[in-house]
C-alpha cells in the first residue's frame, strides 16, 4: 500500500480509529434508536449488499451479466417460506435449502448456457427471469400463487432490530467468504480469466468450470438474498420480483463499482435506502410543478438508470473508485487522489 | 389437440409472431450495423403508444397526425439514445452497452409509471370491424390484417432498400468491413445515427400495431410483451438476417401460442413464456447461427 515507508503516526491511527468507530457507530448503534419502520428499511439495505455482492461475483469476476437475477433471489425467497410454512421446518433449515436451492439451480442454468457467453448469455438470463416470474412464481402448491406465502420471524430473532444484526451478521460472514474465494486458486484463476480468457485459457485455467463455479457462488449468495428478504418482510409476493427489480440489481452492482466489495455494499445500500428517504426529505412525494408526485416505490427506478448511465459514460469505476482513497487512508496510506498501486475500473471490465 | 385447435393456435401464432419480427427486425437492424444488443427497442415502440394515446385519446388531435408525431417520438428516442449512450460508449465492450440499452428501457418505463401511472389503458383499433375474415373459427380483425399487411410491405421496402438504393448498400458494407468503408468516404457516424432512427420507426409502428391489437397497453407494454419473443425471433434468424428476423418471429409466435393451447402445458402456468425460454436456449445450443444460417 504504501511505498515510502512513511506510516502514520499515533494521531493518525487515532483518526483512522475514529472514523471507523464512526462507521461502526451508525451501522450498529444508530437503528437501535429509530422505529421498527425504519429498521426494516436498514435491513432491507443489509439484504439488498448481500444481493449486490452475489451479482458481483458474476459481473465483476467472470464479465457475465445476470438479467435474470430477481428469479435468483426469488427462488431463494420462496425456498425458505416454503420450507417454515408448508414443510414446518425450523429458520435455519429454509436459509439452508434457500442456499442449496439457489445454487442448483445456477448450477443447471450455467451447466445449459454457459457455453454461450456475453451478450447472448444475457438474453438466456433475462428470458430466465421472465420464466420465473410468469411461470415458476405462479404454482399454486410451491408458492401459494398470487396469495404469497408467510414467512415468519425465527422466535429468537422475531423483533426488528434483532432481525437486522442477524443479517448483518450474514453480510459479514458473505464479505468474509467473498473475500476467501478470491483468495484461493479459483479466485485468481477468475481474475485471469476476467482479464484475458484466451491468456487464461492457454495457462490451463479451464475457463468454463471456473465461470461455472462463480455462477454457483453467486447463485447461493442470492438464495441466502432471498431467504433473508422473505423472512423481513414476513411474506413473500410473486409480484415483487420483477424485471425492474432485475435491473435495480444490476444497477446497484455497476454504481457501486466491479470488484470493490465496500462500493458495492455502499451501492445496494443506497438504492434499497433511497425510496425511504426520499418520501421523507419530500413529505409525501416530490411535486415537480406541472407533473404528478413521484411515489417512493418509483424512486430507485427513475433516478437507478439515470446514475448508471452516469457512471458507465464518466465514471465506470462507480462508487468504489471515489471511495478508494479515503480506503487507502484508512489502511493506513496517504490520503490521495492520485492512483498508485491498485488497477482503476475500466469501461472494458464489463464485458463477454 | 385436434386438428381444427391446432389450426387455430397457428393462425394466432403467425399473427402475434408478425408483431415479434416486426420488432426482430429492428434488433437486427442495430445489431448488424453495430453489433448492440437493443434492449431499449420495446420501450421505443411504448413511448410512440403514449404519444399517440395522448394525442388522439385524450386532446383529439386527428389519427393520423397523431400518428406521424408517434412515430416522431419513438424515432426521436432512438436517435437520443444512439447520440447520447451508444455514441459516448463506442469503444466500450458490447455487454456495456447492452446495460447502458436496459437502462434506457427502465428510464422510460419509470417515467410512464410515474407521469402515466400504473394502471392499463384502453384503446380502440384504429380499424373498427373484428370480425373481417374467419379462420378456423379464429375471428381476424381488420387490425390483424393489417398488421400482416404492414409487414408485408415492410419487408419489401426493406428488400429493396437494402439491395438497390446506396444508402442500403453502405449499412451493409459497414457491418461487414466498418474500416474499409469508412476509407470509401462514407461516414460510419452519419449511417449509425440513420440506422437507429430507422429501428425507432419500426419500434414505433409495431407497438402501435400491438397496441390497437391488445386494445389496451401501460408502462413497459412493448417490453413486457415483446421483447424477449423478439429477440429469440432474431437470434433465430441468427441475428444478422432480415428475413430470418421475420421467419423467426412467426416461428416464436406459433411455437408460443401452440404452448398456450396445447393440453400437455396446462399444469404449467405461463406456458408461453416458458416456451419462449425453452426455444431460446435450444437455438442458443444447438443452432447458434440461426435457423437459416450456415454452420
Amino acid at each position: 500500500m504504501n511505498g515510502n515507508g512513511d506510516r502514520p503516526g499515533p494521531a493518525g491511527w487515532a483518526a483512522r480509529g475514529a472514523v471507523l468507530a464512526a462507521v461502526a457507530a451508525l451501522v450498529l448503534a444508530v437503528p437501535a434508536f429509530r422505529g421498527n419502520v425504519e429498521v426494516h428499511v436498514f435491513t432491507q439495505a443489509a439484504i439488498y449488499a448481500v444481493i449486490g455482492l452475489s451479482l458481483n461475483v458474476l459481473l465483476g469476476y467472470t464479465g457475465q451479466i445476470s438479467l435474470g437475477h430477481q428469479a435468483f433471489v426469488g427462488i431463494g425467497a420462496f425456498t425458505a417460506a416454503y420450507m417454515v410454512s408448508r414443510q414446518g421446518q425450523p429458520f435455519v433449515a429454509g436459509i439452508v435449502m434457500a442456499m442449496v436451492v439457489g445454487g442448483l439451480q445456477a448450477l443447471v442454468l450455467g451447466a445449459v448456457s454457459l457455453r454461450v457467453t456475453g451478450l447472448y448469455f444475457a438474453l438466456v438470463t433475462l428470458a430466465y427471469g421472465t420464466m420465473a416470474e410468469e411461470s415458476l412464481f405462479n404454482i399454486q402448491s410451491l408458492t401459494g400463487g398470487s396469495a404469497g406465502q408467510p414467512a415468519p420471524k425465527p422466535a429468537w430473532f422475531s423483533t426488528d432490530l434483532r432481525y437486522y444484526y442477524l443479517c448483518l451478521a450474514f453480510l459479514a460472514a458473505v464479505i468474509w467468504i467473498d473475500w476467501r474465494l478470491m483468495r484461493t486458486k479459483g479466485g485468481r484463476a477468475l481474475l485471469a480469466v476476467r482479464e484475458n480468457p484466451k491468456v487464461a485459457a492457454t495457462n490451463g485455467v479451464d475457463v468454463k468450470v471456473y465461470t461455472l463455479m462463480a455462477f454457483v457462488v453467486a447463485g447461493v449468495f442470492a438464495g441466502l438474498g432471498g431467504a433473508l428478504l422473505a423472512h423481513n418482510d414476513t411474506f413473500v409476493v410473486r409480484d415483487l420480483f420483477d424485471f425492474q427489480l432485475a435491473l435495480v440489481f444490476v444497477i446497484m452492482t455497476v454504481v457501486g463499482g466491479l470488484r470493490n466489495r465496500t462500493g458495492v455494499v455502499l451501492g445496494s445500500a443506497f438504492f434499497s435506502l433511497v425510496g425511504y428517504f426520499f418520501d421523507k426529505l419530500f413529505k409525501g412525494g416530490l411535486a415537480v410543478p406541472g407533473l404528478k408526485v413521484l411515489p417512493k416505490e418509483y424512486v430507485p427506478i427513475v433516478i437507478g438508470p439515470v446514475l448508471l448511465l452516469y457512471t458507465l459514460t464518466r465514471h465506470p469505476g462507480g462508487v468504489g473508485e471515489q471511495i478508494r482513497p479515503l480506503q487507502r487512508w484508512l489502511r493506513g496510506g496517504r490520503f490521495t487522489f492520485r492512483d498508485t498501486s491498485e488497477s482503476e475500473v475500466r469501461v472494458s471490465d464489463v464485458r463477454a | 389437440m385436434s386438428a381444427h385447435l391446432l389450426a387455430q393456435a397457428v393462425v394466432i401464432g403467425v399473427i402475434t409472431g408478425a408483431g415479434y419480427g416486426l420488432v426482430a427486425l429492428g434488433l437486427v437492424l442495430v445489431h448488424k450495423s453495430s453489433g448492440v444488443f437493443n434492449f431499449a427497442q420495446g420501450e421505443f415502440g411504448t413511448v410512440a403508444v403514449y404519444t399517440l394515446y395522448r394525442l388522439h385519446d385524450r386532446i383529439g388531435v386527428p389519427l393520423l397526425p397523431a400518428m406521424v408525431v408517434g412515430l416522431a417520438a419513438s424515432m426521436a428516442m432512438a436517435l437520443a439514445t444512439e447520440r447520447l449512450v451508444v455514441r459516448r460508449l463506442f469503444d466500450a465492450p458490447r455487454v456495456t452497452l447492452l446495460v447502458a440499452t436496459a437502462g434506457v428501457a427502465l428510464l422510460a418505463i419509470s417515467l410512464e409509471l410515474w407521469l402515466g401511472e400504473a394502471r392499463l389503458r384502453f384503446i380502440q383499433p384504429a380499424l373498427g370491424r373484428l370480425d373481417r375474415l374467419s379462420l378456423f373459427g379464429v375471428q381476424v380483425s381488420d387490425q390483424r390484417i393489417l398488421i400482416l399487411g404492414v409487414l408485408a410491405v415492410l419487408a419489401v421496402l426493406l428488400g429493396l432498400f437494402f439491395s438497390r438504393t446506396n444508402r442500403g448498400l453502405a449499412i451493409l458494407a459497414v457491418s461487414q468491413e466498418p474500416v474499409a468503408t469508412e476509407l470509401m468516404g462514407i461516414s460510419v457516424r452519419r449511417l449509425s445515427s440513420f440506422i437507429w432512427g430507422l429501428a425507432g420507426l419500426l419500434a414505433g409502428i409495431a407497438g402501435m400495431l400491438a397496441a390497437g391489437d391488445a386494445r389496451s397497453f401501460g408502462p413497459g407494454f412493448m417490453t413486457f410483451n415483446t421483447l424477449i419473443p423478439g429477440f429469440t425471433a432474431a437470434v433465430l434468424g441468427g441475428m444478422n438476417s432480415l428475413p430470418g428476423a421475420l421467419v423467426g418471429g412467426v416461428v416464436v409466435g406459433v411455437a408460443q401460442s401452440l404452448a398456450v393451447s396445447s393440453s400437455a402445458f396446462k399444469a404449467i402456468p405461463g406456458p408461453g413464456s416458458v416456451m419462449v425460454f425453452v426455444l431460446l436456449v435450444a437455438v442458443l445450443t444447438v443452432r447458434p447461427q440461426g435457423l437459416l444460417g450456415k454452420a
